[in-house]
């Protein structure tokens, strides 16, 4: 029933209508609810602003619904509002036919001001009247009735909550007389009278009280955003597990079936290996657009924008940006995305530039391996909370400097919404998740899995056959039994390693070390750092391979015990150890700036519609992070850390 | 906080007190900013009730043909308004 040709033998009629309204007004519940289906998100011709677009049948008509972004007037202030204004005047021959106006019954006076405005349109409307519930407990009841006869238009009251109305609408929108409608709209209608409140102090300004309070307010939002931090880190955690054991046992089932060739290592460690890591981020995705979407759902966003707007101001940034940059802590790739509800251009700008440097969730299990190695465990949760404000306080420095020299100035305003709080329906959330994780899939999923490929033929490639006949030679010298076996994987592993050494990227690694030398890195942490660059988790198998360990699983607990093992006792050529503590340190601040992710930039190139800005945010980041490095390792060892 | 204003007297949205309500007069300037107000519901003749502000005095919040919204200082400062009740 959801597809655009469902109809059957009749002659279907297909009518296109827009969902228009504010903000928050429920269009994208009333959708959901009007097509009982999950929407298809369409791109605006020319644009990145997305909308989604959904088509349900009722009678002989195809009702094709598509959900315009929130507009506050005909005159656009954002790139989601100037949209939908260019594509309600019929920008790209796609003209809807008739307007559903959802219109917010909690805030009657300003909507009707907004429906006075689409009159002007001339197209034929029906006004979805929502939130009449919330109206009423917010202490201003609106008569449904009354307000009908005053505006002279088709008029269906639903409920987004329990869907109440919404069959007696999708009739009204397939059934309305389109020629006869245009005349009513033409009709200027009467503007009913002013409301009268009823009601002293409502649920929300109780609740209001407590969540704004000067106290309680600021500790509440920790608090939240310390639950999130919990559910991303640890309720995700064994799901990567599950999915990062279904790659190993595809990979080895894929292994099985292929000989030993170029051909099974590009199906192993190319392919499966960047499938999986791609897949790896989806329970952290879709937790964290799950949580962002309740809190946003329930009206708590709007709060936490508030409470936030005067400290994100001091580094340049608006209230708004807390709700992107929140959302890089787990992935940046949905948090540049979420940057869209930023209205002035200069403050969106700054928010995407800095988005990158949240750690997100690929940097944590290389801290995780790092310090577990180097330090002991009460230095290192300190240390792992001072990378994360590494992270933080480069990118309030980074967006100062950008608000005072490029993104100077520019009119940046709040004028925020406070919704009434709701119980988050869970239709809605479940649809929000599945869209943010298909949309990770196809874009970012698809550039890291590209990007896999490419760093294992650069690690592949060449293949001389002196080392495979040297390997073989020893490998039919160990004597037989169990003890051979054992030498053999040994042998196994050092032929990998052999390659490695050889390989383009080893070449890369060696000719750009001196590049990495006064951060410390020898030429296989160089390699590593090269190989991270297309997606930052390809960090940990690359030096498991370099260590000679076989292959290693990103987390794989047996695995990164003997990664531990191998990076505490890595001895140079002349026995000196090549890590240490102030390496480790290094090498995370490294990674803590560094962009490495072309998933991210994919993002960024994709939101500002140029180059120029992954290319800026590629630049400053690979800097900042590499003098961070050096910054670390040279004052470290003056002060003869590290030896 | 809450400035003593003369009775019937015209004043800046920021001077309005907690749970005081007044009537928007009018919306100064002419940009972006005003007109994003002015379609938020602050036209001449509505009426406003200051609700409280956030932690530290900035943003502040409001009362507007039945819903809420924050502005900061500087952008309630546009609106100048009529004391309504005491």
């Amino acid at each position: 029933m959801t597809g655009a040709n469902a109809g059957g033998g009749t002659a279907v009629a297909l009518r296109r209508v827009a969902l228009v309204g504010r903000a928050n007004a429920g269009k994208t519940s009333l959708l959901m609810h009007l097509t009982g289906s999950l929407q298809r998100p369409v791109n605006f011709p020319g644009t990145s602003v997305e909308r989604t677009e959904s088509s349900v049948r009722c009678g002989d008509v195809q009702l094709q619904i598509g959900d315009l972004p929130g507009i506050a007037s005909l005159t656009p202030h954002s790139r989601d509002e100037q949209v939908t204004v260019q594509s309600l005047r019929g920008a790209g021959g796609l003209a809807p036919e008739l307007l559903c106006v959802v219109l917010d019954a909690s805030r009657l006076p300003v909507e009707l001001r907004l429906l006075h405005e689409l009159r002007s349109l001339r197209l034929p409307m029906v006004v979805a009247l929502t939130k009449v519930d919330v109206a009423a407990a917010e202490g201003y009841p609106v008569d449904v009735e009354r307000l009908q006869q005053a505006l002279g238009l088709p008029l269906v009251s639903v409920n987004g909550a329990s869907g109440a109305g919404i069959d007696d609408l999708r009739c009204r929108l397939a059934d309305l007389d389109l020629a006869a409608a245009v005349a009513e709209v033409a009709a200027p209608g009467h503007v009913p009278g002013p409301i009268v409140r009823t009601l002293a102090r409502s649920r929300t300004d109780r609740i209001d009280a407590f969540l704004l309070h000067p106290v309680l307010g600021p500790l509440v939002l920790l608090l939240v955003l310390g639950g999130m931090f919990q559910l991303v880190f640890t309720v995700a955690s064994p799901f990567m597990a599950w999915i990062e054991g279904a790659q190993e046992v595809v990979g080895d089932h894929v292994g099985s079936l292929v000989a030993a060739s170029a051909v099974r290592s590009f199906l192993v460690d190319g392919l499966v290996n960047g499938v999986g890591s791609s897949l790896v981020f989806v329970p952290q995705i879709a937790l964290l657009v799950a949580f962002v979407t309740c809190v946003e759902a329930s009206g708590y966003m709007a709060r936490a924008v508030v409470l936030l707007d005067r400290v994100l101001r001091k580094v340049g940034l608006s209230g708004k940006s807390f709700v992107p940059l929140t959302g890089s802590f787990a992935c940046a790739i949905p948090g540049i995305v979420a940057s869209r509800i930023l209205d002035d251009e200069r403050d969106r700008l700054a928010t995407i530039a800095v988005a990158p440097l949240m750690s997100c969730s690929a940097r944590l299990p290389v801290y995780v391996v790092l310090l577990a190695a180097f330090f002991p465990p009460q230095q290192a949760g300190l240390l792992l909370f001072l990378l994360y404000g590494l992270g933080v306080v480069a990118a309030a420095v980074v967006a100062m400097l950008l608000r005072r020299t490029v993104l100077r100035g520019g009119g940046s305003f709040l004028t925020m919404e406070l919704p009434v709080y709701q119980r988050p329906r869970l239709g809605l959330i479940g649809a929000h998740t599945w869209l943010a994780v298909r949309g990770f899939l196809r874009t970012a999923g698809t550039v890291i899995v590209v990007a896999t490929v490419v760093v294992w033929a650069l690690g592949y490639f060449p293949r001389p056959a002196a080392i495979h006949e040297r390997f073989e030679a020893a490998r039919a010298a160990a004597p037989a039994g169990a003890d051979g076996d054992a030498a053999r994987e040994r042998l196994d592993a050092e032929e990998a390693a052999a390659y490695l050494e050889q390989s383009l990227l080893a070449d890369a690694g060696r000719a750009l070390q001196p590049v990495f030398a006064p951060a410390g890195f020898d030429w296989r942490l160089t390699v590593g750092v090269l190989a991270a660059f297309p997606a930052r988790e390809l960090v940990i198998p690359t030096l498991g391979t370099l260590y000679s360990l076989g292959s290693v699983e990103a987390s794989s607990d047996a695995a990164d015990t003997r990664l531990l093992e191998s990076l505490r006792s890595a001895r140079a050529t002349d026995g000196k150890p090549t890590m240490n503590g102030l390496v480790a340190l290094a090498m995370m601040a490294f990674f803590a700036l560094c962009s490495q992710c072309a998933g991210t930039l994919a993002a960024i190139r994709r939101e500002t519609h140029s180059w120029r800005w992954p290319v800026f945010t590629f630049t400053y980041m690979t800097t900042l992070a590499w003098l961070a490095a050096v910054a670390i390792y040279q004052f470290g060892s003056l002060l003869g850390y590290g030896r | 906080m809450a400035v003593v204003v003369p009775a019937a007297g015209r004043f800046a949205l920021p001077e309005l007190g907690r749970r005081c309500c007044a009537t928007v007069v009018h919306v100064a300037g002419d940009d972006a900013l005003s007109r994003r107000l002015a379609a938020s519901g602050f036209w001449s003749g509505a009426v406003v009730e200051r609700l409280g502000a956030a932690p530290f005095g900035d943003p502040l919040l409001f009362r507007l043909h039945g819903y809420r919204i924050a502005l900061r200082r500087e952008e309630a400062a546009r609106v100048v308004v009529e004391e309504r009740c005491a």
